[in-house]
């Protein structure tokens, strides 16, 4: 298991990314993918923004009251026979989550996929305390082996191709798939995943929602792994932040709506579970204790300021699905645990602004993903907050500041600015061929990757200055 | 302090700094009442049914194939052992069912072999759904001491009852049944499937790749 990288390296990340050409195209296939199935499906919910809007506004009202919904979900759950554990930050979590693993004496935990858990360093801290952690999800099993993190919130395998995964399972299964189609790979993993699922000790799922009034925790899968790695163990752990609260089952359901249309254009995903409390006197199966761990880690800060309405999130990944940044150099590159937009955004309050300054500025301010956010968390903004406050800590280097001072002067003064690009226009096409600028002096961290377009012949504002607002007859 | 009392004190710290400085104090009550305004008009941010009879919603919502899920509708319970039979031939797989302690399973027939619990690689198991939601498609069944939730996840092929009757029109009307918290409540939308590589979308990830629906009367 790769460990997370410091946000800090992003600028070289990036350019290494960048000129890896299979990285863009295996990410393309399934954002693609992703954008279109997403279209269709909120082509189909005319209700979208109202219900968006609405998601809003249970978000923000569970936000308004977190202190209030955190006691009652606390009370419910423990009620249901669940222990409720809490944990101030990413380290106290993941020493909850193993000294139960330990006391229990597991040896094998099978893990339902879960961002938490990865942002707690959960992968790490069972494997230090010597537990054999295996991920059920298809795609967490993928970069298990591969020693990887994840890249996307949603499809953490997405940087992976059909042949690095057939590498990868002819190299581990045993015994190997039949053949290396898709098909036959799923069908090697189910096999090979069976076998743990029974033979867990222990079960950690994350948890989409938090429900307050029942005190359960709901997770939605595709695959059943969620289930399966609950329910036939004696212990299963629950880890989740505090921001995952809804009043009801009913917010949950409206929600839920907004979310899988979101992230993987469903109506609603294969397997929506509510875990309330352990295994009842009689039930037929389910485990014998249910821990379930609550984490602020940086969360309690967010409340009292701008950076709030990332607390709506729901972890659907459209943004990170419509992002030109993202689709061009992928998850690793950011660093984080979380990448995307809503990455760079929680990135500086998870590790720090000074270790993640790059990624706010990592954006073209395009806005496709404030469109697409289906909790309707002003991302743009929240990024210029970020940039606000990198500019006033000081944190931008001798360079930057005086670059922007000098564009800054400039900009302030027109004629001056006109004068420039009447200068530097004629050169900059000097570079170019059949439209576009492959080298140019000065231009080298732009041009090595990719291409500039060439500059029209004559600029908006000399063709301005010479047919006015009617343009040219 | 402990870290409950610390993540709580920081939480309040944070909403009396986000609402100038004074944390108002609102009575469960108030509270309540502001959280169901939300959900008020749900038909304005709820899709509506494909059609407005619901059992009629739920068949053609499951004949979607995206969903991967088979309907029979069975006249009653007396007529689900030739609908089993029927199913399990078509798929040439042997007369045999997991099934739970649920006695409406075990009179099957003479000619169906039934047996508990599910085996990790069984080939088909049967459960009776306590409802179908029409919005989606889905079934749910609530664990319970003749409700296993392994038996609709491990077998190969799932076979599922759930009766007209008991189709509800929308997930909010499902909703209302969450205040009976069972251990495990799940609402199960076709088969098991993952698009985890490049996209394909494969059925039978580690769910069933089969399922089945008997819609009964």
């Amino acid at each position: 298991m790769g460990a997370p990288e410091k946000s800090e390296n992003f600028k070289q990340r990036a350019h290494d990314a960048l000129a890896d050409p299979n990285l863009k195209t295996a990410i393309e296939r399934t954002t693609g993918t992703a954008e279109t199935k997403r279209a269709a499906a909120i082509g189909a919910f005319p209700e979208f923004q109202a219900a968006r809007v609405r998601g809003a506004a249970i978000k923000d009202h569970v936000i308004a009251n977190l202190d209030h919904y955190l006691i009652e979900f606390e009370r419910n759950a423990t009620e249901a026979g669940a222990h409720v554990h809490w944990a101030r930050d990413a380290k106290e979590a993941a020493a909850i989550v193993t000294r139960i693993c330990t006391e229990a004496e597991a040896k094998i935990v099978t893990r339902a996929k879960s961002m938490l858990g990865e942002e707690i360093g959960l992968p790490h801290a069972l494997e230090d305390a010597g537990i054999e952690r295996v991920e059920t999800d298809l795609a967490e099993h993928i970069i298990q082996l591969a020693h990887e993190r994840p890249s996307h919130i949603i499809w953490p395998a997405m940087h992976r191709t059909r042949e690095d995964v057939a590498e990868l399972f002819f190299k581990d299964h045993q015994p190997p798939p039949d053949a290396d189609d898709p098909a036959s790979m799923v069908a090697s993993a189910r096999r090979v995943l069976r076998e743990k699922f029974m033979a867990a000790d222990v079960g950690i799922s994350g948890a989409n929602f938090l429900v307050a009034d029942t005190g359960a925790t709901c997770t939605v899968t595709n695959e059943g792994n969620a289930e399966l790695s609950t329910t036939p163990p004696r212990i299963h752990i629950v880890t989740a932040g505090i921001e995952k609260l809804v009043p009801s089952t009913d917010h949950a359901m409206a929600l839920l709506r907004l979310l899988v249309r979101s992230a993987t254009g469903g109506e609603v995903t294969q397997y929506t579970t509510f875990h309330c409390g352990p295994k009842r006197v009689g039930d037929a199966d389910g485990p014998e204790e249910m821990h379930i761990v609550l984490v602020d880690n940086g969360r309690s800060r967010m409340v009292g300021d701008e950076f709030r309405q990332m607390l709506r999130c729901i972890r659907c990944g459209a943004c990170m699905n419509h992002c030109v940044v993202y689709r061009q150099i992928g998850g690793h590159a950011y660093g984080g645990t979380y990448p995307g937009p809503m990455g760079a955004v929680l990135t500086p309050v998870l590790d720090g602004l000074a270790a993640s300054r790059d990624l706010p500025h990592a954006c073209t301010l395009n806005g496709r993903c404030e469109e697409v956010c289906p909790v309707r968390i002003p991302l743009k903004t929240l990024l210029k907050a970020w940039r606000v406050r990198s500019w006033d800590s000081q944190q931008e280097v001798g360079a930057v500041r005086m670059g922007l001072g000098i564009w800054g002067f400039a900009a302030r003064r027109p004629r001056l600015y006109h004068f420039g690009t009447r200068l530097a226009l004629p050169v900059m096409r000097l570079f170019g061929k059949g439209g576009w600028i492959r080298k140019m002096p000065l231009a080298g961290g732009w041009t090595e990757t990719r291409d500039l377009p060439k500059p029209a012949a004559r600029s908006f504002m000399s063709q301005h200055a010479k047919y006015g607002n009617g343009g040219p007859k | 302090m402990s870290a409950r009392d610390d993540i709580i004190a920081a939480v309040r710290e944070g909403l009396k700094r986000g609402q100038g400085g004074a944390l108002p104090r609102r009575a469960p009550a108030e509270i309540r009442a502001e959280a169901a305004a939300l959900l008020a008009g749900l038909d304005e941010i709820r899709p509506s049914l494909v059609t407005p009879d619901p059992v009629e919603a739920f068949i053609q919502k499951c004949a979607n194939p995206a969903l991967g899920v088979t309907l029979d509708r069975v006249a009653g319970w007396a007529a689900l052992p030739q609908a089993v039979t029927g199913y399990l031939d078509r798929h040439e797989l042997p007369h045999r069912l997991a099934v739970s302690g649920d006695p409406r399973l075990s009179a099957l027939g003479p000619g169906i072999e039934t047996h508990a619990p599910c085996a990790p690689d069984e080939a088909a198991a049967i459960s009776i759904a306590s409802w179908g939601v029409a919005e989606t498609g889905s079934v749910v069944i609530h664990s319970a001491p003749d409700q296993p939730i392994l038996n609709a996840m491990l077998p190969r092929h799932w076979l599922v009852v759930v009766e007209a009757a008991k189709i509800l029109p929308f997930l909010d009307d499902y909703a209302t049944f969450a205040s009976l918290r069972p251990r495990n409540a799940v609402l199960i939308t076709g088969s098991s499937g993952t698009t985890d590589i490049e996209g394909y979308f494969v059925r039978g990830a580690h769910g069933p790749g089969f399922v089945h629906v008997l819609l009964i009367g």
